[in-house]
């Protein structure tokens, strides 16, 4: 086990310099560097221009300024943003909790309603409700996010139920202890429907399948024939069978939990770390991006890797040492 | 049981976490020592108000910093300037320099000596006096620092310029600087400073007056460890916003990356009204963070917020909210947005050996007769009624109506007239064959226009511009790319023929315009960064913006500028086009509004009020 855990990080590195190689060059690629801009100033003198460019290495080529990068990362730094004059990580940092708390406020919400959904539309197979509940599942599917996105904003700015945007009401910091409890998950409702809302349909299809192959199992015949109680056989033994491949579904979420939200956070103005990335994209802020990127990667391999743990947790059939 | 157990607990981690969020204090400013008024505090021309309201606004954009020497967005230089003051400022009324922190000055007959008297009883936010030691740490200490050789103990020279580098290399370091050289800052008592400049530098009292003052008390031991570009930081305005200490009208209570910044009244500014009242009358202001300017437009439309600069093709919608939503739009006229169109007089070659642009185009687009039928050619009006649906004027100088001391009213126009462009054109040799004109070598008249694809207004401002052309028989070849590309062809490798772009932000005195009208400048569109003037009237223009640099008397100042725009207005080189109009909306509720073309509506932020909400 602890193998294979090593070799999953190790496979991180050749990963992570593949990624971050790549995402130098083509930002080297593109016209213009974070100073661009600055350029079309009239007041900005253009002895500050020169002095910027030496300080932040823009007068070298792009692999003179990979290696000063990869050597300070090496050492930990992993930079400081251009445009705002902190550390990278203090800046992500500042961003990180709200993006992690809608993640998972929608995968939470997801989950709730797919695996109920799943399970009833399998032991109601071919129902009314099942039919109707693939439907919508499909129809929440096929909908693009930024669509959603758009249709809750104007939601929001016709019935005046949510609030537009943001991540906490002006007074806030006025309310109560409870108040500000309250207030959080009210700025959380809407962009928790929108991301979590795709997530839903895939998750439910997966459920109802596995259970549905759970139910024709032997050993179901077998436990209704000793008259254990519909009830428990269903959520007793075969829903323990059939969760197993949303375990692994569970790993991806994972990985996508600090950077699933980018387009959502975008379009509903939602302050967290898809917002800052995106900006600091648009504004060539060079080691905000890579350290962005650097942390999808790495929750990437990360999810992977907890699914894979979780799922031989789960299920004692599967062996991690054997398997790779 | 055992997936219950965990169900159970990962909803109580969960919700520990949302807690623990929530739980987090919010930093309110704590009750500050309130000073006395200073002897010498300025009373506000206004009616006297009443305490307490809130004033709600948004910003497009998150700020960056709160750092004024590293501050480079709108957003960031906005939230500074809540809290920040120079010595001297533009009165936005008449558009002459009046006392801020200085109460008076006097200037030497050489115009060399800057005398400053300060304010007496002035304190910062925090209750500390401010003296005229805090002038000098900011210049001298901050600006001017140099770095030194850890080793020998001497500065380090830079080996390009021959100069000392400079510790905290900054925009406002390097731009008080005159020429290269420093300005002299002395303490002569406790409330008098003086500058002596190394050369006769007309902008300063401007210019160098208002820089804003930084705090020595708080700032110094950022000197001390070096790390005084790095302080003020959003971690400062997250974590500590008391160490921003200023002597604004507002001090910074809460940042909220992403969300919002909460300003809340002074208790120490040093202005009051004529019953003896301290300003700011407003108690907190709220400034949201939106996406951008068309979802700040909205919530203001929707009665969300206090005031909001209009842009001018929402202006039509949303003053049909006005009653319901209690508010007023104050029209300002013409904004200091400028657009213009210029063609590339860039006769040099490039690395590869070729000619930026071909010989017989660059021939054409030096002929001054083309230019000036160009000119002719371009409806302005029509502009203005199809872009920007009326809310718009049409542009014909250099400088924008709305600087109406430096505004030369009486340059030549080119109202449009086809007949008059082709008379012109018909002159420089060109003629029409078919449907097309072509110049004296029989080469068919065309060339591209480009200008940044992600601004509506340019790229609509452009195909009209093109369909101008079309009935002169010129056909052009729009060409709508990124921005930094833009940048790259104007100022790197002059690869384009024409290019549509604009100018923000007027500048309150003509030498700020020095990069961009002076041959050697920067910014110099058509033909950037000249070892010597190209053409004569280029000669004549760097003559006139040297005499604006060192000229004390207003009035030569004023006749210089004037002959500039003169100048620019014969040759044509820039284009000109349209300035946009300037719409504020402000809710009723707010008493001593007083919206000036400079200044805008909130310029006397301080002494607006209202009712408490």
């Amino acid at each position: 086990m602890l193998a294979f855990i090593l070799r999953r990080l190790l496979t991180l590195i050749p990963l992570l310099l593949g990624v971050t190689l790549l995402v130098f060059l083509l930002m080297s690629l593109a016209p213009g560097d974070f100073l661009t801009p600055v350029k079309m100033q009239r007041d900005v003198p253009t002895e500050l221009i020169a002095e910027l460019e030496r300080e932040f290495g823009l007068d070298r080529p792009w692999y003179v300024q990979y290696g000063y990068w990869l050597g300070n990362v090496l050492q930990l730094n992993f930079g400081y943003s251009w445009s705002f004059k902190v550390p990278v990580t203090d800046l992500i940092g500042s961003r990180l909790f709200a993006t992690f708390l809608l993640s998972l406020t929608s995968l939470l919400f997801a989950w709730c309603i797919a695996i109920p959904l799943g399970v009833l539309a399998a032991i109601y197979k071919d129902s009314i409700f099942d039919r109707l509940s693939s439907f919508l599942a499909y129809a929440a599917l096929s909908i693009p996010e930024f669509f959603l996105a758009l249709l809750a904003v104007w939601f929001a700015a016709v019935t005046g139920i949510f609030p537009i945007g943001g991540a906490t009401s002006i007074e806030h910091e006025f309310l109560s202890f409870g108040g500000r409890v309250l207030d959080r998950l009210h700025h959380l409702v809407l962009p928790t429907i929108v991301l979590g809302i795709g997530g839903i349909a895939g998750l439910m299809r997966i459920m109802r399948a596995n259970f549905l192959d759970a139910i024709r199992a032997d050993y179901v015949q077998t436990a209704r024939a000793k008259g254990v109680p519909e009830g428990w056989v269903m959520f007793k033994h075969v829903l323990r069978n059939a969760i197993n491949p949303l375990v692994s579904a569970f790993g991806f979420s994972f990985s996508s939990l600090l950077s699933g939200a980018l387009i959502v956070e975008i379009v509903m103005n939602y302050p967290g770390l898809g917002n800052l990335i995106y900006h600091s994209l648009l504004r060539e802020d060079q080691f905000v991006v890579l350290a962005a990127i650097m942390l999808s990667c790495t929750m990437l391999v990360l999810g992977n890797l907890l699914a894979d743990i979780c799922l031989a947790w789960s299920d004692p059939r599967i062996r991690l040492e054997s398997h790779d | 049981m055992r997936t219950h157990r965990l169900l159970i607990s990962g909803l109580a981690c969960f919700a520990c976490f949302l807690l623990f969020a929530c739980s987090r204090p919010p930093s309110p400013l704590a009750e500050l020592p309130e000073a006395p008024l200073p002897e010498d505090a300025e009373i506000a021309p206004f009616p006297p108000g009443q305490h307490g309201a809130i004033f709600v606004t948004t910003m497009p954009g998150d700020i960056n910093t709160l750092n004024p020497l590293i501050s480079e967005d709108a957003a960031s230089g906005a939230a500074i300037s809540r809290f920040l003051e120079g010595l001297t400022t533009l009165d936005p009324e008449t558009g002459e320099i009046i006392p801020r922190l200085a109460k008076s000055w006097e200037i030497s007959p050489d115009g060399l000596q800057f005398t400053f008297h300060l304010r007496r009883g002035v304190v910062w936010s925090d209750g500390h006096p401010f003296t005229a030691d805090d002038v000098v740490f900011t210049w001298r200490d901050a600006f001017y620092a140099k770095q030194t050789d850890p080793s020998t103990g001497h500065p380090v020279v830079d080996p390009e310029t021959g100069r000392a580098r400079l510790r905290f290399p900054s925009r406002p370091a390097f731009f008080q600087m005159i020429e290269g050289q420093e300005v002299q800052v002395e303490a002569l008592d406790s409330h008098t400073v003086r500058f002596t400049l190394p050369q006769v530098y007309a902008p300063f009292l401007l210019f160098g007056g208002g820089q804003d003052i930084l705090p020595k008390h708080i700032l110094e031991r950022h000197i001390a460890d070096g790390t005084l570009l790095d302080a003020w930081s959003i971690n400062t305005a997250i974590h500590r916003p008391r160490e921003l200490v200023g002597l604004g009208a507002f001090l910074l209570e809460s940042y909220r990356p992403g969300e919002r910044v909460v300003f809340r009244r002074n208790p120490n500014y040093w202005r009051r009204d004529s019953e003896g009242q301290r300003l700011p009358y407003i108690e907190r202001i709220v400034t949201r963070i939106v996406g951008d300017a068309n979802a700040s437009n909205v919530a203001f439309a929707q009665g969300l917020t206090d005031a909001e600069g209009l842009q001018a093709d929402n202006v039509t919608w949303i003053s049909r909210a006005a009653e319901t939503q209690d508010f007023t739009i104050h029209d300002l006229g013409p904004s200091n947005s400028t657009s213009f169109v210029w063609f590339n007089l860039n006769a040099g070659i490039s690395p590869e050996g070729r000619p930026f642009i071909p010989p017989h185009k660059l021939a054409w687009f030096s002929d001054q007769r083309f230019r000036q039928a160009v000119s002719y050619a371009v409806n302005r009006q029509g502009i203005v009624d199809g872009v920007f649906a009326g809310r718009a004027s049409p542009l014909h100088g250099y400088v924008s109506p709305k600087n109406r001391n430096w505004h030369n009213p009486d340059v030549r126009r080119y109202p449009f007239d086809l007949a008059r462009a082709r008379a012109l054109l018909a002159e420089a040799g060109f003629a029409m064959r078919g449907a097309r004109l072509h110049d004296a070598q029989g080469n068919p008249v065309e060339f591209a226009l480009m200008t940044n694809n992600n601004n509506n207004l340019r790229t609509e401002m452009a195909t009209v511009f093109a369909e101008s052309m079309a009935a002169l028989g010129i056909r052009v070849e729009l060409q709508f790319i990124d921005f930094n590309t833009i940048i790259r062809r104007t100022s790197e490798s002059f690869n384009y023929e024409a290019c549509l772009l604009g100018l923000g932000g007027g500048a309150p005195d003509p030498y700020a315009s020095k990069d961009i009208l002076m041959s050697d400048g920067r910014l110099h569109f058509w033909n950037p960064a000249q070892p010597r003037p190209a053409t004569e009237w280029e000669a004549r223009i760097d003559d006139l913006m040297r005499l604006i640099g060192r000229e004390l008397d207003p009035e030569k100042r004023r006749a210089a500028f004037f002959e500039v725009q003169e100048i620019m207005a014969e040759q044509q080189p820039l284009i000109f086009l349209v300035t946009s109009n300037e719409y504020v909306g402000l809710r009723n509720r707010w008493q001593n509004v007083k919206p000036t073309p400079l200044g805008g509506v909130l310029w006397n932020l301080d002494a607006l009020w209202a009712r408490p909400n």
